[in-house]
């Protein structure tokens, strides 16, 4: 019997679905937060999802590219569910999302790392909800009762230096883009960039008033209109998915350069592959590099320690 | 080797034999007629009637004739050459007359019981075709078996039960014996059945310690995962070319230990399991898997390496492998690719594949293991949860005339096996229903199983299933059929469907045929040499099949066919040697001009050319098809038994006699002329104004041969093929004869011949009806074009005729 097979393109989501007499692998893309970037037609190992520029419409603003994946190609391993730094899709068999690719280790977790001290938070203060250019931020505040907090104006001001802050950030959906931390004026909250990079434009072949990049840019502020009409990258909040690449009409105008991913650490094949296709071969040897330098540093630290048993 | 113009000239003393066959011939054939009209032959010492030829009286007879009257030549008139050629070889040798010295008219396949209704015209064409074999006889000469060194080694080819019993006879008998299988474990179908029927033992508990001894015995190597790409050479001394597919694990160094597979992070639907279930991207398809090797599936694999790595010191993992020829050298083949089982896709109004609790046999099978994926929980797929009703529908796809019309044999009775095992398991919670046309139980212990599943309480209703609906909030299922005992439409509602699909012949069985040269009958089974006498022997020498390959069986007749087709490779991989026909190609070196014509058209690569020497043949690698010869524009080869002489003697016999009523044929002695065969064995009566003239293969018919059939006056030609593409005997020799006759064609038109008079036509060992109807056609077409425009056509294309025949043999 072969395999059935289901796929699903709504217009707000795309599934996939392998259906087994006591199994079921489903794959769904979440197109309303989907950016149409790079990231997991890069990473997929199947080479399985690819992105389309989609047509703009004079007048219009450019379109994010769409993803879809091939149903044929697909193993549903789950690689770009854990990579999607957008947390667009979602991997699940049997309806549950433990994939077996992290519990054996054979893909890192990327690492999203924001620290947050709500001590030094102003209590009046929702700057970073505001700031967040995907609204990923909740600020709640509970009283010196442990209730929440409805209108903060009715405190003492007694009352009001024992309300506590909760920032509730959904960190799955997190691109780590910096632009809360960087509206954050008591300085609360610190973000690390998942991925590191450069994206350049080069003014010389950048088109005079073409804003597509701009337009598909999901993070405020990453990309900006200067007053010579032409557009700047702010490195600062950019955190290098490609969506404005997949959309820049010419060749070598825009470059995007990933040099490093911040990950759990790791062993696995699958992985140098991924990081070689999101990075450059270069910048995923300097990774191998460091992780063969540290693996001689434990065998050496090792034989001492026998050695010096023997004495 | 000597032509025949070197020869001493001899008196030439032919002995006739026409033979009854019981009332076979002699119910229709006026036999005392031939005998009386044999005796006017010129050359014809002596004639003699029998009532049974081949039996050892009528042989005796023979034995007797050639000494007291000393005959140097036999003509026996009796069944087709393909039945009993080799008998009467052997009888006329035993009478110290070398067997090349005699001829076969066939008078009952091609007489007697084809024109049942013409007693008249069979008398008629038996005359002729004694003449002719007489014709033929006449220039026969003394030829010598050749004879070749045997390897003692045989080749399995597909490792179920039939192949594995083959195996392990051989293998026991001290021969040694190599199992190709291409999938990853031997086993077959069998190993993937929870029970056997009809006394429910379990199945992998009596296949596996097989499978095991296979595995462990010295003297059998098996490649699993393989696949066959070509064999060369001939009975006693095939060449075997093997590919072993990469499985990316190292066969020597894997110890089975399955720890790669705990730490591999992706699942894949198991093919195995019917894709019920999953396994790993490195794994092995199921637990008892012999050879116990594992394997990456690199369509899923995403090379994370943690295999390797858990794999350790044993570097077992080879991610680099790559495809891999291996040559091995075979006395013997049994094929025993055995059977695939049909998706009834296409039969929309069944709902499979469309409604998720409609499912085959072979998917509750994989269900009611208790190793299986749900763990021998019968389940729906729809909601996890197990049916309160299920249906059995049988002949699905098979007796179908739109499908697949034969009967598949076995579904029956591994229908009643389920619904005893569901009846057993479940008790009154389950209601069974059977829907069948006819319960087909003839076997040891069928027919008491069948009764022990009415005596369960099984519903049996007699109807074939209309359509299958579906509730689609629960999935239940309605059969629509007809009660045909009641004679009342009915009605069945159901939790689960259970499909008896047909088994269809494996996927691939054209290669295998095509590599082997072996003929499939009209529903893509593999053809038997002889469907009674030789079930086992196929038509290609040295090869021999068991199990479900040629025609579906059980298990314990598929396991008495292996064994049985062990026995049989065996008479031939016993022996020191073998003897072969010495029906070959032969060079006459004085007129070769060392064209190189032949070298290119060989189908075997048996010419060898070494300019400016003449050509040589390679005795060993000659099949015999005579494509050569034909090609030859130096008419400087011979095919020995099928001389140019002699084929024209019986041209010129054939069309002695009202040449424009006659349809003289050519036949192929694999394809077209088994064919013809089979019309008469099926007593398809056709007309008969035809003359068959047999030869090895249509790639040896001379245009000459056409040419002096039409300079007679023949009023229709026919040459008989086996079909293009690969049903050739001798790989191409149809193709050679088309590019050959396709032109000739073109001229004789050109010439102001009618083109309905010259036809090819292909026909196979199973198309006896198609045969029939050819010489129903082309008679038509000569009665329609009428003896007048015949012969005058004829008149303008004879002297054009002849001059082109003369010039052909200055």
């Amino acid at each position: 019997m072969p395999l059935k097979t289901v796929k699903k393109d709504a217009a707000d989501y795309l599934t996939l679905e392998w259906v087994l007499h006591v199994k079921n692998y489903k794959l769904t893309l979440d197109k309303t937060r989907c950016v149409g970037c790079q990231i997991c037609s890069l990473a997929c190992p199947k080479e399985a999802i690819k992105t389309q520029k989609q047509p703009k419409t004079q007048g219009e603003k450019a379109k994010r590219a769409k993803v879809d994946i091939d149903l044929a190609k697909c193993n549903f391993c789950g690689i770009c569910d854990v990579t999607c730094p957008y947390g667009a899709i979602k991997v699940a068999l049997n309806g549950s999302n433990d994939l077996p690719l992290l519990a054996k280790e054979t893909y890192p977790q990327i690492c999203r790392d924001i620290k947050v001290d709500t001590r030094q938070c102003d209590k009046e203060c929702t700057e970073c909800e505001t700031a967040c250019p995907l609204s990923l931020i909740t600020v709640t505040r509970t009283g010196y009762d442990g209730k929440p907090v409805e209108n903060l104006q009715a405190l003492t001001p007694s009352q009001k230096k024992r309300v506590q802050i909760n920032l509730n950030i959904q960190k799955e959906y997190c691109p780590t883009c910096r632009v809360c931390e960087f509206k954050c004026s008591p300085g609360a909250i610190k973000v690390k960039k998942a991925i590191e990079g450069i994206t350049t434009i080069n003014q010389e072949k950048c088109p005079e008033g073409c804003t597509d990049c701009l337009d598909v840019c999901p993070i405020t502020g990453a990309l900006v209109l200067g007053e010579d009409k032409k557009v700047h990258v702010n490195q600062l909040f950019c955190d290098y998915c490609g969506a404005c690449k997949n959309v820049c009409p010419v060749d070598e105008a825009l470059t995007v350069k990933r040099t490093s991913i911040h990950h759990t650490p790791v062993h696995s094949g699958t992985w140098n592959k991924a990081l070689e296709r999101l990075t450059s071969t270069a910048d995923a040897a300097k990774e191998l590099k460091i992780q063969a330098d540290q693996n001689r540093r434990k065998a050496v630290a090792k034989r001492f320690v026998l050695e010096e048993k023997i004495k | 080797m000597s032509t025949p113009e070197t020869q001493k000239p001899e008196e030439i003393r032919v002995g006739v034999f026409v033979c009854h066959c019981g009332l076979n011939i002699a119910g229709t054939v006026d036999v005392h007629a031939v005998a009386d009209y044999a005796k006017t032959i010129p050359n014809v010492v002596f004639v003699k009637e029998n009532r049974y030829t081949c039996a050892d009286p009528g042989q005796e007879e023979i034995r007797k004739a050639i000494k007291e009257q000393k005959l140097n030549r036999v003509v026996v008139a009796a069944c087709s050459p393909r039945m009993h050629e080799p008998t009467f070889r052997r009888t006329v040798a035993e009478a110290g007359l070398n067997s090349f010295l005699y001829e076969m008219a066939n008078i009952r396949e091609f007489a007697s019981w084809c024109h049942q209704n013409n007693p008249v015209e069979a008398t008629e064409r038996a005359k002729d075709a004694v003449r002719m074999a007489v014709a033929k006889v006449r220039l026969m000469q003394p030829l010598q078996t050749i004879e070749v060194p045997v390897t003692n080694k045989a080749l399995i080819i597909g490792g179920g039960i039939a192949g594995m019993n083959a195996a392990l006879d051989l293998a026991d008998q001290g021969f040694k014996v190599y199992m190709l299988e291409n999938t990853q474990s031997i086993g077959g179908h069998m190993a993937a059945l929870d029970k056997t029927f009809p006394t429910l033992d379990c199945s992998i508990c009596i296949e596996g310690p097989k499978m095991v001894d296979c595995a462990r015995h010295p003297n059998i190597t098996i490649f699993a995962s393989s696949e066959l790409v070509k064999v060369d050479g001939y009975i006693g001394n095939f060449k075997v070319k093997i590919r072993k597919n990469p499985r990316y694990v190292i066969p020597e160094k894997c110890t089975g230990c399955g720890e790669c597979k705990d730490v591999c992070p992706i699942e894949y639907p198991n093919e195995w399991d019917m894709n019920l279930g999953t396994r790993k991207a490195i794994s092995v398809p199921f637990d008892q898997t012999v050879p116990l090797i594992y394997s990456i599936n690199k369509d899923y694999c995403i090379e994370c390496f943690k295999c390797t790595e858990v794999c350790g010191e044993r570097q077992a993992i080879d991610f680099n492998q790559k495809p891999e020829e291996v040559d091995i050298d075979v006395g013997a083949i049994i094929v025993s690719t055995g059977f695939d089982v049909y998706e009834p896709y296409d039969m929309p109004l069944l709902g499979y594949g469309k409604y998720p609790n409609v499912i085959t046999s072979m998917e509750f099978e994989r269900l009611i293991l208790a190793a299986g994926p749900t763990g021998g929980k019968v389940i729906r797929q729809s909601d996890g949860k197990k049916p309160h009703s299920v249906a059995f529908i049988q002949c699905v796809g098979s007796r179908d005339k739109n499908k697949y019309p034969y009967c598949s044999n076995f579904c029956c009775m591994y229908t009643l096996k389920h619904v005893v095992q569901l009846k057993e398991k479940y008790k009154e919670d389950v209601e069974v229903y059977v829907f069948y046309m006819d319960i087909r139980s003839p076997g040891k212990g069928y027919e008491e199983f069948y009764d022990r599943a009415r005596e369960r309480g099984v519903n049996f209703i007699r109807g074939r299933v209309s359509r299958i609906d579906e509730d689609p909030v629960t999935h239940n299922l309605t059969v629509h059929s007809e009660d045909s005992l009641l004679g009342q439409p009915i009605e069945i509602e159901a939790d689960m469907v259970v499909l008896a699909t047909a088994a269809i012949p494996k996927k691939g069985s054209a290669d295998i045929a095509r590599i082997l040269n072996l003929s499939r009958d009209a529903n893509g089974f593999f053809m038997e040499a002889h469907p009674k006498l030789k079930p086992m022997d196929a038509p290609t020498d040295g090869v021999f099949y068991a199990g479900a390959c040629a025609g579906l069986k059980d298990i314990p007749f598929s396991v008495s066919q292996g064994s049985g087709a062990a026995s049989r490779a065996a008479t031939v991989i016993s022996k020191p040697t073998w003897k072969i026909e010495p029906i070959i190609s032969v060079i006459d070196e004085a007129k070769c001009k060392s064209c190189g014509v032949c070298v290119d058209k060989c189908p075997y690569g048996a010419i060898r050319l070494e300019k400016p020497k003449p050509a040589q043949i390679i005795t060993a690698s000659c099949h015999g098809c005579g494509t050569c010869v034909a090609e030859c524009p130096q008419h400087a080869i011979t095919q020995m038994h099928f001389t140019d002489a002699q084929i024209m003697a019986q041209i010129r016999s054939a069309l002695e006699d009202k040449p424009e009523e006659k349809i003289l044929a050519i036949l192929c002695n694999w394809c077209s002329y088994a064919g013809a065969d089979l019309a008469g064995i099926s007593r398809f009566e056709y007309p008969a104004s035809v003359r068959a003239i047999r030869v090895m293969c249509s790639g040896r018919v001379n245009r000459e041969f056409i040419l002096e059939a039409l300079r007679l006056g023949a009023g229709m030609v026919l040459v008989g093929a086996c079909h293009l593409p690969f049903d050739c005997h001798y790989i191409s020799g149809n193709y050679k004869m088309k590019a050959r006759t396709d032109a000739l064609k073109n001229m004789l038109t050109k010439l102001g011949m009618s083109p309905e008079r010259f036809r090819v036509e292909y026909v196979s060992a199973a198309e006896g009806i198609h045969y029939a109807e050819v010489i129903k056609e082309i008679d038509a077409h000569m009665k329609a074009l009428g003896k007048e425009k015949i012969q005058a056509e004829n008149a303008k294309l004879k002297p054009i005729l002849e001059n082109m025949l003369k010039r052909k043999q200055q």
